[in-house]
């Protein structure tokens, strides 16, 4: 389990979250929703272990991440970051042979069959075990973001934090890299998941956490999140909620939503 | 990718050979390898021993150093437009070279002189840059070129100050780079710090690998990102002033070479590395060759050459509609 306790966030100044007190076990997808500027890449950065907290401390399985190895932490928890990058020349396997690097000692550059056999398997976990040698450049926004996950399951963490992972990508890829990662939730892997679309995690998460206004406004099971008040609070507009015909909650803004619901 | 690795090993092993023949005087390859085999007193075994063997060994380490420098530094800062000289240790050694040549230090401790004064230079640059335990790129950049800037006002003072001096042709030729009268003692002087620095960018493959992909995600994959940075530091300020304490500011190795090593051998840094190490070695004993036969027995400057070749090189890099290869 991932333990976040009284959490203090800044951004230079800026005081992002403060006083955060949030569980993520092994074995669930939990989603994390906010507007944007409420600190949920500061957040998931921190439980990562890639930055430190003002205050307060993350424990994986009760270590203080920041006292871990860099290895020893990557071997716990993976990282995906949002933001795009430009490599030209590396091939689909040079990338997700980045996620070995912590089942080698620092100066080692020997490739064993071990690693072989993860980047494999990791291709195929997203589907992408034909473009092992493809030039990274050449794929699609969607095509990338299984090259970002396989990475991340390359590294054989048992937690996986992603950042919008699906930001900017059409329904169907989206629904596809969430099934994905939900298939890792089903091999036992903690998957914590940034995202814009409130009905994504509706229909994939088991966990909520909102962010806002300086806080974590809210966090339990999904049905018991999208049913209170949070949202509203979060966003500072209306919701309307909806069962799909699956019985699944869904939430939208309401019609009448121009005017910011009063806090 | 051994294959081409293989190719760049020949094509080392080719232009070492070739510029044993050439100079002001020509050998024909038989009597170099008999000079080789059988050290007589004879004239060709004094010229291939103790002139031409020192200066293309020299050469091809300089070279060597340089690709090494240049491709560890553009692959930490991900920035194809990095060249060693901005770690800052060139304009470093360039100073205390030339303060010291005007003032009449003796020639055998320019080499000394010129090794501290370069990695003084790159501590006080590395120091700048330092943000938290590891280093900013953006700092480094500015740090570097910051000092080199001041360094060079400094060298342009001292200059002025010994237009009619008798040691003015001999720092301007320095300046200029050269390998002209490079012995076994400078190789000697230099050669635990090239170990040195070529250990170092050894360990660092793996992590030049992971870095390639941003600090953030090299973080995540378990890199401690701020002792990479060191360690790649450090072995780029060691080679590259061993490479301007032996043969002084040799311009463009370091930027041109790691673009067509990585094009030729790829971006994982297990074959970028050595490739940019056999390519800068051949292109500068190259060069150097050249020098010494285009106008002989007048010698052309070899970072003279190096810019004129680099120039047009580095343009054809980016007008034939392709950027440099992404380090």
């Amino acid at each position: 389990m991932i333990a976040a306790r009284e959490l203090r966030l800044m951004a230079g100044s800026k005081m992002l979250l403060d006083d955060v007190t949030l569980y993520v076990p092994a074995g669930e997808f939990t989603a994390v929703l906010g507007p944007n500027g409420a600190g949920k890449t500061t957040l998931l950065r921190t439980l990562a272990g890639i930055r430190s907290a003002e205050s307060g401390v993350v424990e994986i399985d009760g270590v203080n991440v920041r006292a871990m190895h860099a290895a020893r932490r990557a071997r716990a928890v993976a990282y995906v970051a949002s933001d795009e990058i430009f490599l030209e020349q590396l091939t689909v396997r040079d990338v997700v042979s980045t996620g070995r690097y912590a089942h080698h000692r620092w100066w080692d550059w020997r490739e064993e069959p071990r690693d072989r056999d993860a980047v494999d398997g990791a291709l195929a976990a997203v589907g992408m075990q034909g473009f092992s040698e493809r030039a990274f450049a050449t794929l699609s926004s969607g095509e990338r973001q299984r090259i970002w996950i396989a990475l991340a399951l390359a590294q054989e963490s048992r937690f996986v934090l992603l950042d919008e992972p699906t930001s900017h990508l059409d329904v169907r890829i989206a629904q596809e890299i969430l099934a994905v990662l939900r298939s890792q939730v089903h091999a036992g892997k903690g998957v914590v998941c940034v995202l814009h679309d409130i009905n994504e995690a509706a229909e994939f998460a088991d966990r909520i956490a909102v962010l806002g206004r300086g806080a974590l406004l809210a966090q339990g099971n999904t049905q018991d999140v999208l049913s209170g008040a949070a949202l509203e609070d979060a966003y500072g507009v209306s919701m309307e909620r909806t069962r799909s015909s699956r019985g699944r909650l869904r939430v939208f803004p309401a019609s009448n939503s121009s005017e910011p619901t009063p806090r | 990718m051994s294959a081409r690795l293989a190719g760049l090993l020949l094509l080392t092993l080719a232009a070492l050979g070739g510029s044993l023949l050439v100079g002001g005087t020509w050998l024909s390859p038989a009597s170099v390898v008999s000079a080789l085999l059988h050290p007589r007193a004879d004239e060709v075994a004094t010229i291939v021993w103790q002139l031409r063997l020192p200066r293309v060994v020299i050469g091809a380490i300089v070279g060597a150093s340089l690709g090494i420098a240049g491709a560890l530094l553009q692959g930490m800062l991900r920035n194809p437009l990095v060249d060693p000289f901005l770690t800052g240790v060139s304009a470093g050694a360039a100073v205390a070279i030339v303060a010291g040549m005007a003032i009449g230090v003796s020639s055998a401790a320019v080499p000394a002189l010129g090794f501290c004064s370069g990695t003084a230079t790159a501590i006080v640059v590395a120091a700048l840059a330092r943000r938290g335990a590891g280093l900013d790129p953006t700092r480094l950049i500015l740090a570097g070129v910051s000092i080199s800037s001041l360094c060079s006002s400094i060298i342009a003072l001292i200059l002025t100050h010994l237009q009619s001096s008798d040691a003015a042709p001999s720092i301007v030729g320095w300046l200029a780079g050269s390998l002209s009268g490079r012995g076994w003692n400078e190789l000697a002087f230099c050669a635990p710090y090239l170990c040195a620095g070529v250990l170092l960018a050894a360990a660092a493959v793996p992590a030049l690998n992971a870095l390639r992909l941003g600090d953030v995600r090299a973080a995540s994959s378990g890199l401690d990102v701020a002792r990479a940075q060191w360690i790649i530091l450090g072995s780029t300020s060691l080679l590259t002033a061993c490479s301007v304490t032996l043969a002084g500011t040799v311009g463009f190795v370091g930027l041109i070479v790691p673009h067509v090593a990585r094009r030729a051998a790829g971006s994982n840094a297990r074959y970028a590395l050595p490739a940019s190490a056999l390519l800068g070695a051949a292109v500068t004993v190259a060069a150097d060759a050249a020098c010494r036969s285009i106008a002989a027995p007048t010698e052309i400057p070899l970072g003279v050459l190096l810019a004129f070749a680099g120039v047009p090189a580095f343009l054809y890099l980016y007008l034939r509609g392709s950027r440099p290869v992404t380090a």
